[in-house]
């Protein structure tokens, strides 16, 4: 116990007077550890935010396509729908008693290349994210007025919008649009409670709005004369021809497969329904084949790291001649000596194992919000679960084996060393 | 000093031998007929100066008697303990508890402070912490002072030290917990002629109180007048 207790101790002390070559090799180790970890803490936050962004929608039902296309532009507002169901469809559907309610949304306009996504009340009575969570206001309340409109978290806080601002949609998505509706201005009712989830990065208005600001619009400009203003608009009773998509919670669960195969036999139109969960985590699996490229390539850089780390310690030997002999000579067995390299190697990797801990944390602490509003992934900081534990606890096993290379090596040549052979250097 | 002392009778006064050497005889890897070194007796608390030309095997016979070269034949006792019976870990074992080393220079760890190069061997050997009195840091200090090395260096790195207090620091070390045999190999070699006696007096003197045998390997032959015993090897050559 007391050669442990010597070998930790002068193994401390030798690391400190070579703090300064070391610490390099410390820092090298600490940024490839920082990434393996920071890849595979993301990687598990990242899928947390992707299967938490829609929950307790039983089915999506679109026109037909493929369940990806069908997620991204649902769910995710990526992509363009590749075509509208009827609005007849979707009432059929409101009279199917095994359908316990349904939320219909309506894409094509944009504010300031967010999605304008035209729904009802019932979006933000039954749409859910996370465990089950409903969407609340922060401020204001949910659209009543025709000219109204709700803006997500994000919007809000990008664009800096307060409750009663006014806000000028345009037509069709991107960023910069060349056709506005700028006769019919929308008042902001309410603004959405952040979610970390799309919702927050879209603006939601009536379906009644949308077809409103599109009268005069059928040929794809407005065209003079027969735009209506905002008084002739509210008199008017809108019904909509078409739809995007529509969310869908049954009432028994169980009949959810029955009712996809039957909704994607329409005979009324081609219609696919998909399974929310299903999509995500097939998006998710395409996905997968990415990180876990980028997870090897880490691994890689923490394998290259710690041979840079060995070919250091090296090095070092060279220059441990003399000090090898004076153990030796005081009496010190090979194994002793040997023993001073893993434990350096091993302290080393311990070290830059917290460094990448507190350096990983405050990265993360730093850039969540940053994450959050650029990508609308909600990242925080959390306890390391057991396979991040294990990642990191690899680390120092991994330096503990290849430390072994020096170790045996000084073990050999400490056994055949002479009376004073390192004075001779 | 122009004849030889083959062999060094012991001395009656002491009753046990601190080294018997007979026939030793060691070859390096690609080395062939190596010369068999002459025998060594010598009795506890004597000290004996061994001198000859680079290349005649000093160091290599100093090896033989720390355990660190195992003798192609002959044997080496220590302390009335065969060497040659002793497996390497008995050997280091051996070496830790009753011998003191000194070399020609970079004697230090250079990582730890002269105090805890000194009490290095306490560590390593408990029967050598349990000799020191009272305790192994205070005895560290108290062959520092002895030795002259100024207080103010005790907790420093030892690169800071001048080779002259080097040295010292590296008897300090030999001597501490009284082993009973010194080996030291050429100490002396980079010091100039002051500090060399010194040194000389200083170990000596120390070794003399704990009753420690010294053999000293150095070819500056005006130091045998300080040793018991002279021994030269190569001498034929």
């Amino acid at each position: 116990m007391s050669k442990v207790r010597l070998a930790l101790s002068l193994a401390t002390a030798s690391l400190w007077y070579r703090r300064r070559v070391l610490a390099l090799v410390c820092l090298t180790l600490t940024l490839s550890v920082t990434l393996l970890l920071g890849i595979q803490y993301l990687r598990t936050e990242i899928r947390q935010s992707f299967t938490s962004t829609i929950s307790g929608t039983d089915l999506i039902v679109g026109a037909r396509s493929g369940q990806l296309n069908l997620l991204m532009y649902t769910v995710f507002h990526i992509g363009d729908a590749t075509n509208n169901i009827r609005w007849s469809t979707f009432q059929a559907m409101e009279q199917d008693s095994r359908i316990d309610w349904l939320i219909p949304i309506s894409l094509g306009d944009s504010y300031r290349g967010y999605r304008v996504v035209s729904t009802n009340d019932q979006f933000f009575k039954r749409f859910q994210y996370g465990n089950d969570q409903a969407l609340e206001l922060s401020r204001g309340e949910w659209f009543d007025d025709l000219f109204d409109v709700v803006l997500g978290a994000g919007v809000a806080r990008q664009m800096n919008h307060q409750v009663d601002d006014e806000v000028v949609l345009s037509h069709g998505g991107g960023r910069t649009s060349f056709s506005n509706h700028t006769d019919l201005p929308f008042r902001i009712s309410g603004i959405l409670a952040p979610t970390g989830t799309p919702v927050d990065q879209a603006v939601y208005i009536s379906l009644e709005a949308m077809e409103a600001i599109h009268v005069g619009w059928e040929s794809g400009v407005a065209i003079p004369g027969r735009t209506l203003s905002s008084d002739r608009a509210r008199a008017r009773d809108y019904k909509p021809d078409s739809i995007t998509a529509a969310f869908v919670g049954l009432s028994q669960p169980i009949l959810t497969f029955q009712v996809q195969r039957q909704l994607n036999q329409s005979s009324e139109e081609p219609l696919s329904a998909i399974l929310p969960g299903v999509a995500l985590s097939e998006l998710w699996r395409m996905m997968g084949q990415f990180e876990r490229a980028l997870l090897a390539i880490s691994a890689f850089v923490v394998v290259t790291s710690l041979i840079g780390l060995i070919a250091v310690l090296l090095t070092l030997q060279a220059q441990r001649q003399r000090e090898i002999a004076i153990l030796r000579a005081t009496g010190a067995s090979p194994l002793l000596i040997a023993s001073l390299y893993s434990f350096e190697c091993v302290a080393l990797a311990l070290a830059a194992c917290v460094f990448a801990l507190t350096l990983g944390g405050s990265a993360i602490y730093g850039l969540s919000p940053w994450f959050l509003e650029q990508y609308g992934i909600q990242i925080s900081l959390r306890a390391l679960n057991q396979q991040e534990w294990l990642l990191l606890g690899a680390i120092p096993i991994a330096a503990l084996t290849v430390s072994l290379l020096p170790a045996i090596t000084t073990w050999w040549r400490s056994r055949k060393l002479g009376f004073g052979a390192g004075s001779d250097l | 000093m122009s004849t030889e002392t083959e062999q060094i009778q012991a001395s009656s006064i002491t009753p046990a031998s601190a080294i018997t050497t007979r026939q030793l005889r060691f070859c390096w890897p690609g080395q062939v007929n190596a010369p068999v070194f002459p025998d060594i007796e010598l009795a506890q608390g004597e000290h004996l100066f061994l001198h000859g030309p680079s290349g005649t095997g000093k160091s290599t016979l100093l090896g033989l008697l720390a355990g660190m070269l195992a003798p192609d034949s002959g044997s080496v006792d220590l302390l009335g303990q065969s060497l040659n019976t002793m497996r390497s870990g008995a050997r280091d074992r051996f070496r830790a508890n009753h011998m003191g080393v000194i070399f020609q220079q970079f004697n230090l760890v250079p990582y730890l402070s002269a105090l805890a190069n000194v009490t290095l061997p306490c560590r390593l050997s408990p029967l050598r912490r349990a000799r020191t009195e009272p305790d192994h840091d205070t005895a560290a200090m108290a062959l520092l002072e002895h030795l002259a090395v100024p207080e103010s260096h005790w907790q420093r790195g030892v690169t800071e030290l001048s080779i002259g207090q080097q040295q010292r620091v590296a008897a300090a070390r030999a001597l501490i917990g009284a082993p009973e045999i010194i080996l030291a190999d050429e100490p002396t070699s980079a010091l100039d002629a002051d500090n060399r006696d010194r040194f000389l007096d200083l170990l000596l003197a120390l070794a003399e109180q704990r009753r420690c045998s010294v053999v000293f390997v150095s070819h500056d032959r005006a130091l045998a007048s300080h040793f018991h015993h002279q021994l030269a090897l190569g001498g034929e050559a």
